[in-house]
């Protein structure tokens, strides 16, 4: 049962797409003339894709529950944003998005691939192949057994949030322009064209280390805002799994700038290339083949597709590793003048050794569950493994980052470099100092943030004097380099001095949380626009006071307790409130609460309770239609043997939502008194209330308690220094973005002979700030 | 450039030793109850709830409930922090922490509950207070 317009246009992009492949394969062994061919083939792909794509949204949008995948995360009652991303809120759904924008990406590819087209598009295609085949197994166009439901499950409300909307498409993109790369790396093996594919190939890299960087930031950003757990980046596997390719990306864009600078390392790029795309690989396959699903905060289910995904990860592995291995010894080197080690030749080295082996680690800490299970016990690491290994390599990278700017390729004094980053030294230790007066005193933390300051401060000259040439443009590299710097300073703050403390909040009382007080006032009742929140006054002396709201409300489709925190942001300061535990506390009552399930007997001092039959009256509910009786029959034996019967009456008004139950008196006890308080007719229990039963009357008092509420309170400093960082970071991923991607139109409209024959030029595009031909004494 | 290329080699091979040596000593198993009652150190030990046994002091704020295996055998974890939400729904419990006294003293719960929600969050973390998960 299929939705078969859907299905047609799946599967006609399979085989669209194999008919692509192969026809530019017989392009590649001499058939020119099938060219045209092959781009229409290509074109028939892409629409393909796109319709498939269009007809899933067509149906979510028209409501069509009859489809299982529709069903599964759609609802009549989500605005049409909510509505919209639903697309992307399932496996198939994913990975359709995936392909989504590779297919449209590809239409840029064959254009800038030029003579290296056939290869090229052969490999591109093929990383996107095996995912349609999964899409065709797996098809989101399956339909239900009629009846059609007239409603659907709805979305998790965890993911209707708007950072939710926008950050799978934006991680998708990321993942489908990282083929790129590779495809260009797997053709350039293949045909020996060592050189001409960095150009080519640079500007998606860049898309890739800007969009996946976008998204792994939104993912934290919406944890921070909307789970209340109070940190951004938890090392999950499903966010490591979309930092490991980021940072491998990263190595790789550092990688291809200097083999266009150097004319060199070919082969680390190339190494780079195929790394970065099986690390995507691999992680789309432990966090959806079900392997992890003991270990994560997440759950991934199993859909079937575990066998397909070890399939498509083995054979581009094998392939990369084999052709790699095949072509290791034709790869030209460079032999010529070795640049010193203080040069920035080798300094892009160590960053991208430093790269590969964080990311490398981080790996090996997401995948413990698998790599244990081979040795017996399968086993976790703690996240405090993360935290240890991340702050050494974090500080290699910023030093190397602070160092780079006024170092050139070939190297530089000892004292050439000290003379260039003497000023920024003095405001590196200046900040450290400042940060020391304000609090900031442990070593590590102040190691690290006099190397985060000096790399900002140096770049920032970088730029500046770049700006000032009238080449901001080239600047790209620096600004980047600026945001980490801040964006670590941010990290290491906000980690390192965050203070979290819980606390009671019993109503109207206020309670002092060092210089804070705060004054739980009431629940906000919620609306059909307005979620139920919790509202507390808080005072502190920089403020006088403010309301702060953090949401606590029940979803209505699932039961389940839905927790948002209040943030109240400043630019120095987050004050984080996280409710934890609403108590709407109870008055003083005497008695003794007992659970009576149909059949079973509980005994009190020695008097049994048997709860013998619960009935709900139907007669009573035909005739008033508005009201629901419940008859409770007891039997209960006391200790001398006897028996006596009793039947206690419940009746619940649907339309006020009242209940009325009278309470009885018990045969058998001289004081004894009865009350249901709560019944669950289908499981045949009832909460009853007994009062007079117990022989010490002090087990029948129930101390009253106040109405309370339980928060989390966490000062984070500085964490806005975060958010900052990476947009400047960002910007300046942008601005390389930008010029990279001018190139490359400008090396496919010059033609592609030129290119090869530029690319073998000495000319460094991307020189040194100040260029520097003395060796280093120590080279 | 061949200094370079040793150079980051031999940074790199003293990284991902550093790293697995970090690996060893954070590694926490995934034990039955027996094992775990014998291990040092952080263990992580799954059960389902047994509901009657939930108790929640709201002086010390500690939550205490026990563990049942497949084999019927039972365990006491005690967590400082609030009950969970969906704590009485879950269909089993992680508990991540060290067996100490007879019991296990959680320092962090995952909660699995049943869910509609194919592939999403089923399941919750909570870390036992002060210190909610920290990022670094």
């Amino acid at each position: 049962m299929y939705v078969w317009p859907g299905v047609i246009a799946i599967w006609s992009s399979l085989f669209a797409g194999l008919a692509a492949a192969v026809t530019y394969l017989l392009v590649d062994r001499g058939r020119k003339e099938l060219l045209a061919l092959a781009r229409t083939l290509y074109t028939a792909f892409m629409v393909s894709v796109v319709a498939s794509a269009a007809i899933l949204m067509t149906l979510l949008l028209q409501h069509r529950f009859d489809v299982s995948y529709v069903n599964s995360y759609s609802a009549l009652d989500l605005p049409l944003h909510y509505l919209i991303s639903t697309f992307w809120a399932g496996q198939e759904g994913s990975f359709l998005l995936w392909c989504f924008w590779g297919s449209i990406i590809g239409l840029f590819v064959w254009r800038t691939a030029k003579e290296q087209e056939a290869p090229v598009m052969v490999v591109y295609l093929s990383t996107f192949l095996g995912i349609i085949a999964i899409l065709c197994k797996q098809s989101p166009f399956k339909l239900l057994p009629p009846p059609a439901p007239v409603d659907g499950t709805g979305l998790n409300p965890l993911l209707q949030d708007p950072w939710m909307v926008i950050h799978p498409p934006v991680m998708f993109l990321g993942f489908a322009s990282l083929s790129v790369p590779f495809s260009f790396a797997i053709a350039a093996l293949w045909k020996k064209r060592w050189d001409g594919w960095i150009t080519r190939a640079l500007p998606w890299a860049l898309l890739t280390f800007l969009t996946l960087g976008t998204a792994i930031l939104m993912g934290g950003y919406w944890a921070y805002k909307t789970l209340g757990w109070g940190g951004y980046w938890g090392w999950d596997p499903v966010e490591n799994t979309s930092l490991v390719p980021w940072l491998f990306t990263t190595a790789l864009v550092h990688g291809m700038f200097l083999q266009r600078a150097r004319k060199r390392h070919r082969k680390v790029n190339l190494l780079l290339a195929c790394t970065a795309y099986a690390a995507i690989l691999y992680g789309t396959f432990l966090t959806r083949s079900g392997v992890l699903a003991d270990f994560s905060v997440h759950s991934f289910i199993d859909l079937g597709i575990t066998g397909w995904l070890v399939g498509i990860l083995g054979t581009f592995i094998g392939l990369s590793a084999v052709l790699i291995a095949w072509r290791w010894r034709s790869i030209p080197r460079t032999e010529d003048e070795e640049p010193a080690l203080l040069s920035r030749s080798v300094f892009f080295i160590l960053g991208i050794a430093v790269f590969c082996a964080l990311a490398t680690v981080i790996l090996l800490g997401t995948s413990a569950p698998i790599l244990t299970r081979l040795g017996g016990t399968p086993s976790q690491v703690q996240t405090t493994f993360y935290g240890k290994t991340t702050t050494p390599a974090g500080f290699l990278l910023v030093l190397l980052a602070g160092l780079v700017p006024f170092v050139g390729w070939k190297g530089e004094t000892g004292s050439a470099l000290f003379k260039s980053s003497r000023r920024s030294l003095v405001v590196a230790a200046v900040l450290t100092l400042a940060a020391f007066g304000l609090g900031a005193n442990k070593p590590e933390t102040l190691v690290l943030l006099f190397a985060a300051f000096f790399a900002a401060d140096m770049n920032l000259r970088a730029v500046i004097r770049k700006a000032g040439n009238g080449k901001l443009g080239g600047a790209g590299g620096y600004l980047a380099h600026v945001g980490v710097g801040i964006m670590l300073a941010g990290i290491v703050v906000s980690g390192a001095y965050a203070v979290s403390q819980r606390v009671t909040l019993p109503l109207n009382v206020p309670k002092k949380l060092g210089d804070t007080t705060l004054t739980f006032l009431r629940v906000v009742p919620g609306s059909a626009d307005r979620k139920q929140a919790m509202e507390i006054r808080v005072e502190t002396p920089k403020e006088k006071s403010f309301y702060a709201y953090p949401k606590m409300y029940e979803n209505t489709r699932t039961g389940q307790l839905m927790v948002n925190p209040s943030i109240r942001n400043s630019a120095t300061m987050d004050l984080y409130i996280a409710p934890q535990q609403y108590d709407p506390g109870q008055p003083q009552v005497v008695g003794r609460d007992v659970s009576l399930k149909k059949g079973t007997t509980t005994s009190i001092d020695g008097t049994g309770f048997t709860l013998k039959d619960l009935n709900a009256d139907r007669a009573a509910m035909m005739s008033g239609g508005n009201t629901i009786l419940v008859l409770a029959d007891l039997i209960i034996t006391p200790p001398d043997g006897t028996s006596h019967d009793a039947t206690i009456k419940y009746v619940f008004n649907l339309t006020t939502q009242e209940a009325d139950a009278p309470e009885i008196a018990l045969p058998g006890y001289p004081n004894a008194k009865a009350r249901i308080l709560a019944v669950s007719p289908n499981d045949g229990a009832a909460i009853v209330r007994l009062t007079g039963v117990s022989k010490n009357p002090n087990e029948e008092f129930q101390a009253a308690t106040v109405e309370s509420l339980s928060v989390d309170v966490t000062h984070k400093p500085l964490i806005a220094l975060v958010w900052g960082g990476f947009y400047v970071m960002m910007a300046g991923g942008l601005l390389a973005f930008l010029k990279r991607a001018g190139e490359a139109r400008r090396a496919v409209l010059e033609g592609s002979a030129r290119e090869e024959a530029r690319s073998e030029s000495p000319v460094a595009p991307t020189g040194p700030v100040m260029p520097a031909h003395t060796r280093s004494p120590l080279g | 450039m061949k200094k370079g290329y040793w150079f980051a080699a031999v940074l790199t091979l003293a990284f991902v030793g550093f790293g697995l040596t970090a690996f060893q000593k954070t590694l926490t198993p995934y034990l039955s109850f027996e094992e775990a009652r014998k291990a040092r150190g952080v263990v992580q030990v799954m059960g389902a709830l047994d509901k009657e046994s939930d108790r929640y002091d709201n002086k010390s704020e500690e939550l205490s409930f026990d563990l049942l295996d497949p084999n019927g055998h039972r365990m006491q974890v005690v967590y400082r922090g609030v009950r969970p939400g969906n704590f009485k729904d879950a269909i089993s419990i992680v508990a991540i922490g060290r067996f100490s006294q007879g019991r296990i003293e959680a320092e962090k719960l995952l909660v699995k509950c049943p869910s509609k929600y194919q592939g999403a969050e089923v399941e919750k973390a909570y870390a036992s207070s002060p210190a909610p998960g920290k990022a670094s």
